[in-house]
Parts: C-alpha cells; structure tokens; sequence
C-alpha cells in the first residue's frame, strides 16, 4: 500500500512537470491584428521622440606620481605644494544632446571634485537640400589641427600636447562656424572645411570687438579594401589680443649677439591688438594587419604668440588684461604611435611633442641678463620661453565598451637654461593610472 | 530524501527536454535576410537545442549591433569600413569576418517596360539623374522613377561603388528602406528601375541584362551566369562575429560552408561559394 502511494505521488509530480510547459502555452494570448498594430504604432511613436534625446557620458578617475611635490604640470594640472601623489576625478562629462532632423542642440557639463562646470552649449543647423553646409553657433571645439577635437574618451594618452593646452586652453571658444562636409552619400564625403569667427578668449563672455578667424581643410579615405584610413589636414589661425599697456614687448637682437626682448612703448600701443597668428598641418593614419590595428597620428603647428612676461598661454578670462605684451614665435609637435595587439583588448601606446615658446632662443641662451657693455641688463626672457619635450609611454586595455584602463608614463624634459632653478631638467615626470567609464 | 532526489531527477528531465541550451542572435542585411532566414531553419531541424532569430535592418545596422553588442552575427553585403573596426578596437572587441556565400545584384524595372537591356553607362546615367526619361535609353517616351535603397544598405554602397563608379545618386532617386518595397513599387509604376539581389526578383518584376563592354555583349543575371562570372554585379556576402561568442556561432556557420548549407544558398537563388 505504502508502494502503491509513493509511486502515485511520484507520477503525479511528473505530470505536473510535464503539463507545466502545456499550460503556459495555453495562457499565451492571441491579440487582434489591428490591435497590435495600434499598439505598435503608439509605442513606435513615443520611440521616436524619445530617439532624439541621447545622454553620452564618461568618467575618468585617476592616481598620478610625480617625481617632486609641488612640481607644475601638463598631465592634469599643477601638484599642490606639498603632495607627490594624488587621486582625482580628471573628467566627469554628461553630455545631452537633441537631435532633430536638421537641427541638434548639444550641452554638455563637467562634475569633478574641483566643482561643476559647462564644456559645451551650442546648437548645429544643417541644410536640408545638399545636407553639406551646417552652421554651428555657441561654445565649441576650435576647429584647429586634429587633436584638439578628438574626444578625450578616445585619446590614448592621458592629456592633450603641451602646446595644445598652451595655446587652446579649454578647447573651445565661443563663436560661429560654418562647415562643409558633405553627406557619406556623396562622392564628397572626404572633404571638411570649417570656418569660423570666435571671441578668442576661451569659455568666458567677450569683452572686446576683437573676433578670431579659424580656418581648417581636412581630408579623409579609406583604401585597401578598408583596412587602411588616411587624413590630412592644414588649419590657420588669425586673430588678436588686447593690449593692455602701452608696452609691446617683441625679440630683437641684443648687443651681445643673443636675442631677448626689447620694449616698444609708444602710446598707441594701448588698446590696440597684437596679431595671434598660427598655421597647423596634421597627418593620420590606420591600417588593420594580422599584427592588430597599428595607428599613427601627427601635428606640427607654428606662428606668433602674444602672451605675457612670465607665460605664453593664450588669454582666458572674460576682463581685458591689464598687463605687458609679450609677443613670441613659437613651434610645437606631437606624434603619437599606437599598436594594438593582434586584435586583443591591449594596445601600447608612445607619443612624442614638443613645444617651444620661442624658437629665437634655445639652450644656455634663454638668460635673464646680458651684458650691454659695462652694464647688465635684463633680457626679459624666462621660464615661458623654455621648451620642453615629452616622451609618453603607455599601457590601455578595454575591457569593453565602457570601460578602459590606462598606465601612463610622460616623461618630461625641459631644455637646460640660464636662468635661476632651470639649469637643469626639472623633476616633473609623471606616472598616471586611470580608470574610464563611457556610456 | 528517496523522494526528494527523484524530484530533482524528474525537473531537471523535464526542463532539458523543454529549454534550448543556447541561442544565436543574427541581424543585418536585407539581402542575406531570406538565405539567413532559411539557413537557421534548416540547421535548428537537426539541431534542437539551438534557437536562432533573423532580422534585417541593413547591413549598417547589423554591424552598429554587433559594435554595441546587441547581435551575435552580423550579416553583410558589403565590407566592415575601416570607421567601424576602430569602433570595435575601442570597444575591445575583436571580430571575425567570413563569406558565406555570393549575391548577384539584378537591375529591375517594371514588367511593362520594354527595355530589357542597358549598359553600365546608361544605369550610371539613370541613376545620376542624367537621363530622365525612357527614350533616352531606347525606351519609349516615359519618365524614368529610380528606386534605390537607403546609404545604411551595404547594397547601397556596393550599387554605388562598382555600377556608378562612385558617383552620387541623383537626388531625385527614391530611397526605400527594404528590398521588397523596392521590388512593390517597381511592380506598381511602369516607368520605374531599381537594383535588388538577384534573389529577391520575382514575376511581379523583369530583370535586365547588362552590359560592361559599352554595349558589345549583354549578360541577363542568371544562376549560371553569376557562377560562371560572365554576369559582372556579383558580390560576396558575409557574417561578421566577436571572436569571444566563436564557440557559439562556429558550428552553425560551419555547417553553412559545408555542401548541405552552400545547397541552401542555391535552392534560394544565390551563388554558392566556389569549392
């Protein structure tokens, strides 16, 4: 009897297992076609409204070393007096962009634990007859050379080239731009050119009449069956910077054969503009090998900096400066070689720039005096027209598509000098681990 | 715990015989749409425990799914850009591209057209917008409605590489987003032309023989032409994966370059690959 029960129960479990599957297939209900297709059509319609709204966004949070606490530095900013290592969070971007058919609008912020501030604000009409020429009004990248505009989730290494943050601290500049770049329609598609008018001052309000030209030509292929990808491109800059003082400062030669700074003071000089005036050219290219992906990418720029006594960086405030012009021919480079590694998730990375403040001078010749027969006079020159050279070493695994991992090593060379604490290379190197998040 | 035991017994049964073990997500081409579509069919009659799903959407939007993870597969008419492998290098993910089978590309027009036969300079001129109407071609006096599919098409971009020598579509040509309302709406207007896999032609529309000697020999797009390569549109289809779901998707595509598959490419009216 016992038996006979425990096999019951036994064969009931199993029927109830196995009908299991039968009564959910009977619960599945059969909707009317068009019931479907209204319900479709609803839901088809609130996706494409919600379809133009996008959040993009990326975090990088880092630990860096540097050689010597307190040290300046282009690798994410100057070290605080007394610290040799530091974590912060380098980028916090949201980014929230509207997309309608011709029309985009683009904000984008940045949360760090130095505080909030906004990157972008602007908005992008494009033509809806060719779809080749678009306007784009607000705070921007300045369309100048290539790295500038390439997004710092994508770069390899951690900071853009000296000169870049140099000369284009912030990246971008309020103004308009006009673009031509024909859809990926047209036989076309490889050309860009920009062309746009900026206040000149970075992401501040204007404060003069004064408007910046920039102008950029690039060409993009593919070739070899797309394994190959190629661009070049050539910028100009033209633009001007307020004189706040009648004392323009510009390098002569000195009676000692060398070359510093010589004063002129007229009166005129105030309130006038010093030309700002930079010519870049920028070459990329990527092939895909058995080896991996391996990429080079390289940029060269020159011109005339007006500045002050003790930097060449360019003007970025919202007052009119109140102090001497300092105008300088300067040079700079980067060039960065990057290998993935036969298709794996490791890529190795090097980078090379340099930037020379002012090219009139180098070595032991960048002094604070010279002798002007019995007298010694000050040349006026200093640690702003010193050139340094970066090697960059790194190590970036993506671990997908958010996250990316990166060691790098910059190492950071000043050329030796003559003036006071720059006789020797200074102890700047700098090593940063850093982790990304992109969504 | 006798009981207890064969409980467990008789779940796990129960659910092995009632789960698939694995599922293959394949999305992309609207021309590899019906041959994937067959293709999965077939190998989930001898392989019960796979699930294999096939949507089209073009072979842009297949390769932007498998950049963002959403597809196993990503079928193709046309080749990865160089864009899209940088994309997948970011992402960290490293991909594999096989050919599966090959596609003639028939140039279409409305069964009530009386042409039947056009160089690749009257195609070019046709779809650039330089000849507007029929007569131009030898046809009779009606305009001429180009249909083409939409530039996220991998039809699209090979249409316009190899057949326009790269030159821009006339902007008067219509963009559909699918093959088969190309071939509706070319069936439903006299005066139109259009270019679909040769696959997808049916009798609601005429293929026509093209020419690529500037009018010397004219070749209609047939099984045996695209095979013997006298027909000169043929391209190569593909399947594109993420080297880490290989494990997955390797014994379905391997079985599709065998002979039972590759017999599957030419029952639907595609080109096998060549032994």
């Amino acid at each position: 009897m016992k038996k006979k029960r425990n096999f019951l129960n036994l064969f009931l479990t199993g029927m109830v297992l196995l009908s299991f599957k039968a009564v959910t297939a009977q619960e599945t209900m059969y909707l009317p076609v068009d019931s479907l297709g209204n319900i479709t059509s609803l839901i088809q319609s609130d996706v494409d409204k919600l379809k133009k709204l996008k959040f993009t966004g990326y975090f990088q949070g880092q630990f860096q070393y540097i050689d010597l606490a307190g040290m300046k530095s282009f690798e994410g900013g100057n070290f605080p007096a007394a610290s040799d290592k530091r974590f912060s969070v380098r980028r916090g971007r949201l980014k929230v962009q509207y997309d309608n058919v011709f029309s985009q609008y683009v904000v984008q912020i940045d949360v760090t634990e130095k505080g909030v501030s906004f990157k972008d604000a602007y908005a992008l009409f494009t033509d809806n007859w060719s779809h080749s020429i678009a306007i784009k009004t607000g705070v921007f990248d300045r369309p100048f050379g290539h790295e500038i505009s390439y997004s710092s989730h994508l770069r390899e290494s951690p900071e853009r080239a000296r000169w870049e943050q140099t000369l284009f601290p912030g990246e971008r500049d309020l103004g308009s731009m006009i673009t031509f770049n024909p859809p990926k329609t047209s036989r076309f598609n490889w050309i860009k050119v920009n062309a746009g008018l900026f206040c000149g001052n970075g992401i501040n309000p204007e404060f003069d009449s004064q408007k910046d030209f920039i102008g950029q030509i690039s060409l993009s292929k593919s070739a070899w069956e797309e394994r190959i990808k190629w661009g070049i491109g050539a910028s100009y800059y033209e633009g001007g910077v307020y004189q706040g003082t009648k004392y323009l400062y510009s390098l002569k030669p000195l009676s000692d054969g060398s070359e510093g700074f010589k004063v002129d003071s007229a009166d005129a000089n105030k309130d006038r503009q010093a030309l700002r005036q930079y010519y870049g050219a920028d070459a990329q290219f990527s092939i895909d090998l058995p080896s991996g992906m391996t990429t080079l990418r390289a940029e060269y720029i020159f011109g005339s900096q007006p500045a002050g006594a003790s930097s060449s960086s360019s003007i970025s405030s919202g007052t009119a400066p109140t102090t001497d012009t300092y105008i300088r021919p300067f040079d700079g480079f980067n060039a960065y070689f990057i290998q993935n590694i036969a298709h794996t998730k490791h890529d190795i990375v090097v980078k090379y720039d340099w930037y020379d403040p002012n090219t009139k001078v180098e070595g032991l010749a960048v002094k604070s005096t010279y002798k002007d027969g019995e007298n010694t006079k000050s040349t006026k020159l200093s640690a702003a027209d010193m050139k340094y050279t970066t090697w960059g070493f790194g190590y970036v695994y993506h671990m997908d598509e958010h996250v990316k991992l990166t060691a790098y090593y910059a190492l950071v060379k000043n050329e030796s000098t003559t003036l006071k604490g720059y006789e020797k290379d200074l102890k700047d190197n700098v090593l940063t681990l850093r982790v990304q998040y992109k969504f | 715990m006798k009981k207890f035991l064969i409980l467990v017994a008789l779940t796990s049964i129960t659910f092995a015989f009632t789960l698939p073990l694995a599922t293959i997500k394949i999305k992309g081409s609207d021309t590899l749409l019906p041959l994937a579509q067959k293709w999965a069919e077939n190998y989930m009659k001898n392989n019960t425990n796979i699930s294999i799903t096939v949507t089209g959407g073009g072979s842009g939007v297949g390769i932007a799914a498998l950049i963002d993870g959403t597809t196993d597969i990503a079928t193709a008419s046309r080749k990865i850009k160089m864009d899209e492998r940088l994309k997948l290098q970011e992402a960290g993910k490293a991909f594999k591209e096989v050919i599966v089978a090959n596609d003639a590309l028939s140039v279409i027009v409305n069964p009530g057209n009386k042409v039947s036969q056009l160089t690749r300079e009257q195609i070019e001129g046709i779809f650039t917008g330089k000849f507007t109407n029929w007569n131009q071609v030898g046809g009779e006096d009606m305009k001429i409605v180009a249909y083409s599919r939409e530039s996220s098409s991998g039809t699209f971009e090979f249409f316009k590489d190899h057949v326009l020598n790269k030159k821009n579509f006339a902007s008067s040509c219509l963009m559909m987003p699918a093959t088969g309302s190309i071939i509706q709406s070319i069936s439903q207007t006299k005066g139109a032309i259009g270019y679909v896999g040769m696959a997808y032609v049916n009798d609601k529309v005429k293929d026509i023989s093209v020419s690529y000697d500037k009018g010397k020999t004219y070749v209609l797009p047939t099984m045996q032409n695209a095979t013997n390569k006298t027909y000169p549109i043929v391209r190569p289809l593909y399947f594109y994966y993420l080297s880490k779901v290989e494990k997955n998707v390797k014994p379905f595509i391997d079985w599709i370059l065998t002979a039972s598959g590759q017999k599957v490419v030419a029952d639907i009216g595609y080109i096998p690959l060549q032994k």
